[in-house]
C-alpha cells in the first residue's frame, strides 16, 4: 500500500524539520554548549545519512516515471554522501574546513534535480511551485557550506543553513499534489483533489 | 561517545519505519484487462484508470495483436477525465499489447505499455509488440555492473580475509574504504541505467517522452524488475555499511557489506537464463550465483592487488600476493566447475558450441579466460617463488595491471553472454513450454 504523494512529502518535511531544529539548537546555544554531550553532534549527519537509505526505498517505488526514479536516486546518494562526510568531520577523520564543500555540492546537485524533474512553470500548480521553490532554496543553501569552508568561524553560515533547512520543511508541509497556487491553476492541471 | 550507536540506530529506525512514495503527476492506477493478466473471455474494451484527470492525446490507447494488427478504436474519456476507454474488435485467442499515452494533470506526457492474454498467458512487457531486443547499450550496462560488483567484492575479500592479520597501512585502508563505498553506489547506479535501458527497449519512446515513461510494469511484472527493486534498496544498505565502516574506522562492518553484497548479487542469478529458461532449476541458479561471486572475487581481487595493495601497501604486498595466489586456485576451480555445468545445461550438444551464436561467444569467453589463467600461471610460477624467496619483483605491479585488463575483457564477454539467448532446449511435443527470454 502506497501513501498519497502529499503524505510522502510530509514525512520528509518532518525529517527536514528535525534536521533544521537540531541545527538551529546548535546555533542558539553555541557549538560549545551543544557539544557537551558528544552524541548531539552526530544527530544531523546521522539523520541525513539515514534519510538517504529511506530515499532508496522511495526511489524503488518511483518507477511510475523515469525522471522520478533518477531524481530520487540522486537525492538518496546526495543525502548519504553528505551525511557520511559530515559524520567523518564530527569524528575528526576529516579536519579541513574545505570538506564543507561536499555538502555544498550535494545541496546544489539535489536542488538542480528538483528543478530538472519539474518541467512545468512556477504557477502551473502548487506542486510545481513548490518544486521550483525547493530547488532554488537548496541551490541557495549551498552557499552556506561554501561560506563555512572559506570563513569557518562566522556564525552566519550555520544560522543560514539551519533556517534554510526549516524553510524547506515548511515548503514540503504545504505540498498538495494538484492544487491551485495563488488562486491560479493551469487549465491542463485538471481538477484539484 | 557511547551514545553514538544509539543515535545511529535511532536514525536508521526513522529510515526504516516511514516507507513512502512521492509523485507529482498522474499515474496509472488500474487497467482492464489487468496488466499481464490472462482472461478467458475476450474483452470488449480496454479501460485505463488514473489517479487524477488526464487529457486524451492522439494515440492515447492502441491495442495490438501479436501479429502487429491494430485492434482498438477511438479513445474516449470517462469518470470526469480519470479514465480512458477504447472499444476493441472481436479478439481471437492470443497475446495482446496495450500502448498508452496521456497528457497528465501536470502537463507531462505519460506513456506506458503492458500486455494481456486471451486464453493464453500474457507475455512479459519486454516481449510487447514493437519491443526491440537487447542492444550493445545493454551489454555495456551489464559489463559495468559486473565491474562494479567485482570492484566491491574482490578488494573486500583481500582485506577482510587475506590481510586480516596484517595492517595494510592508513593509505591502503582509506583506499579499501573508498573502493567499497564507490563500488556500492556504482552497482546501484549502473543497475538503474540497465533497468531503464531494458525498459526503453520495450517502451520505444523518444527521449522526452521516455522521461515520463511508466516503468512500473517492468519493475513489478518481470523477474529482472523485481530483482532491480530488491537490489537497489539492498545495495543502499550495503553502501550505508561501507560508509559507516569508514566513518567509524571499523573494518568489521565491511563484513556486512561483503556478505550482503554477495547475497544480493543473486538477484542477477535469479532473473537470468539460469532461472528463466525452461530447463532451469535451483541448481542452475546456485551454479550461476557461485560462478558470478567466485568470478567477481577473483577478478576484483586481482584489481585490488594491482591498484590498492601494490602501490599503497608495500609491507603487505608479499602476504597479499601469496595468500591470494592460494585463494585464486579455489576461486578458479569454482568458476570453471559452475561454468562447465551451466554450459552443459544450456548447450547439451557439443556442436552447439560452434553452431549457435551463444556457443561461439562462450568459446571466445573460454579463450579469454584461458589467457587470464595463463597470466595467473605466470604469477604463480614466476612471481610467487621470487616473493617466497624474499625478493620483490618490480614487474609484478605492471603484470597485475595487465591481468586486470584481461579480466575486464572477460567481463565484457560475460555481459554479452548473459544478454544473449541460449538455444531453446528440446521439449516433448505434447505440453510444450514456450521458450522464455532471459530476465523476463
Amino acid at each position: 500500500m502506497e501513501p498519497r504523494p502529499e503524505i510522502a512529502h510530509w514525512w520528509f518535511a518532518s525529517i527536514f524539520l528535525l534536521l533544521g531544529l537540531i541545527l538551529l539548537a546548535e546555533v542558539i546555544v553555541g557549538p560549545t554548549v551543544f557539544g557537551r554531550r558528544p552524541w548531539r553532534r552526530y544527530l544531523w549527519p546521522a539523520t541525513a545519512l539515514a534519510s538517504g537509505v529511506l530515499l532508496w526505498l522511495v526511489a524503488a517505488l518511483s518507477t511510475f516515471s523515469m525522471l522520478h526514479l533518477i531524481a530520487h536516486s540522486i537525492w538518496a546518494q546526495a543525502a548519504m554522501i553528505a551525511g557520511a562526510v559530515e559524520l567523518a568531520v564530527v569524528r575528526g577523520l576529516l579536519r579541513r574546513p574545505a570538506w564543507s564543500l561536499v555538502t555544498a555540492g550535494m545541496l546544489a546537485v539535489s536542488g538542480a534535480s528538483f528543478l530538472v524533474h519539474e518541467q512545468n512553470g512556477w504557477l502551473f500548480s502548487r506542486s510545481a511551485f513548490l518544486h521550483h521553490a525547493i530547488g532554488w532554496v537548496l541551490v541557495a543553501a549551498a552557499l552556506f557550506p561554501i561560506g563555512k569552508a572559506i570563513r569557518p568561524r562566522l556564525a552566519i553560515w550555520s544560522t543560514g543553513f539551519a533556517v534554510t533547512v526549516i524553510v524547506v520543511a515548511v515548503l514540503l508541509y504545504t505540498d498538495r499534489d494538484v492544487a491551485p497556487i495563488f488562486g491560479h491553476l493551469s487549465e491542463f492541471a485538471g481538477e484539484s483533489k | 561517545m557511547r551514545r553514538l550507536p544509539i543515535a545511529l540506530a535511532g536514525a536508521l529506525l526513522v529510515a526504516v519505519v516511514v516507507p513512502a512514495v512521492a509523485s507529482a503527476h498522474a499515474t496509472l492506477g488500474s487497467t482492464s484487462p489487468a496488466t499481464q493478466s490472462r482472461v478467458e473471455t475476450a474483452p470488449r474494451e480496454v479501460r485505463l484508470r488514473f489517479d487524477q484527470a488526464v487529457t486524451i492525446v492522439p494515440r492515447s490507447i492502441e491495442v495490438f495483436a501479436a501479429d502487429g494488427r491494430l485492434v482498438s478504436g477511438p479513445v474516449v474519456a470517462a469518470d470526469r477525465g480519470r479514465e480512458m476507454v477504447t472499444r476493441l474488435q472481436q479478439l481471437d485467442r492470443g497475446a495482446y499489447t496495450v500502448r498508452w499515452r496521456e497528457l497528465s494533470a501536470d502537463g507531462h506526457i505519460g506513456s506506458g505499455v503492458y500486455t494481456f492474454g486471451v486464453g493464453v498467458p500474457a507475455p512479459p512487457p519486454t516481449e510487447a509488440v514493437g519491443a526491440s531486443g537487447m542492444t550493445w547499450k545493454d551489454d555495456v550496462a551489464r559489463w559495468a555492473a559486473f565491474v562494479a560488483l567485482a570492484a566491491l567484492l574482490g578488494p573486500l575479500v583481500l582485506w577482510l580475509v587475506l590481510l586480516r592479520s596484517v595492517d595494510p597501512g592508513p593509505r591502503a585502508r582509506k583506499a579499501f574504504y573508498a573502493t567499497a563505498a564507490v563500488a556500492s553506489f556504482a552497482v546501484i547506479d549502473v543497475g538503474i541505467l540497465a533497468f531503464i535501458l531494458r525498459s526503453s527497449n520495450a517502451l520505444q519512446l523518444g527521449f522526452l517522452d521516455m522521461l515520463y515513461g511508466d516503468l512500473s510494469p517492468f519493475a513489478e511484472k518481470t523477474r529482472f524488475g523485481i530483482a532491480f527493486l530488491v537490489m537497489t534498496v539492498g545495495f543502499g544498505v550495503v553502501a550505508l555499511f561501507a560508509l559507516l565502516a569508514w566513518v567509524l574506522d571499523r573494518p568489521g562492518l565491511l563484513w556486512v557489506t561483503l556478505g550482503l553484497g554477495s547475497l544480493l548479487a543473486s538477484g542477477w542469478s535469479l532473473s537470468g537464463h539460469q532461472a528463466t529458461e525452461p530447463n532451469s532449476s535451483a541448481l542452475t541458479e546456485l551454479a550461476d550465483w557461485v560462478h558470478l561471486v567466485a568470478g567477481s572475487v577473483w577478478l576484483g581481487g586481482v584489481f585490488g592487488l594491482a591498484v590498492i595493495v601494490w602501490p599503497l601497501a608495500r609491507d603487505a604486498r608479499r602476504d597479499a600476493f601469496l595468500r591470494f595466489a592460494r585463494l585464486a586456485v579455489v576461486l578458479i576451480g569454482l568458476v570453471v566447475l559452475a561454468g562447465t555445468y551451466m554450459a552443459v545445461v544450456r548447450l547439451p550438444d557439443l556442436s552447439d558450441l560452434w553452431t549457435t551464436s551463444y556457443g561461439r561467444i562462450l568459446l571466445v569467453k573460454v579463450g579469454v579466460v584461458g589467457l587470464a589463467l595463463a597470466w595467473g600461471a605466470f604469477h604463480h610460477l614466476v612471481v610467487r617463488p621470487r616473493l617466497e624467496r624474499g625478493e620483490m619483483p618490480r614487474v609484478a605491479g605492471r603484470t597485475l595491471l595487465g591481468e586486470s585488463a584481461v579480466a575486464m575483457a572477460v567481463l565484457v564477454l560475460a555481459a554479452v553472454l548473459v544478454n544473449g539467448s541460449p538455444p531453446a532446449p528440446e521439449t516433448p511435443a505434447s505440453g510444450a513450454v514456450p521458450a522464455i527470454q532471459a530476465g523476463r
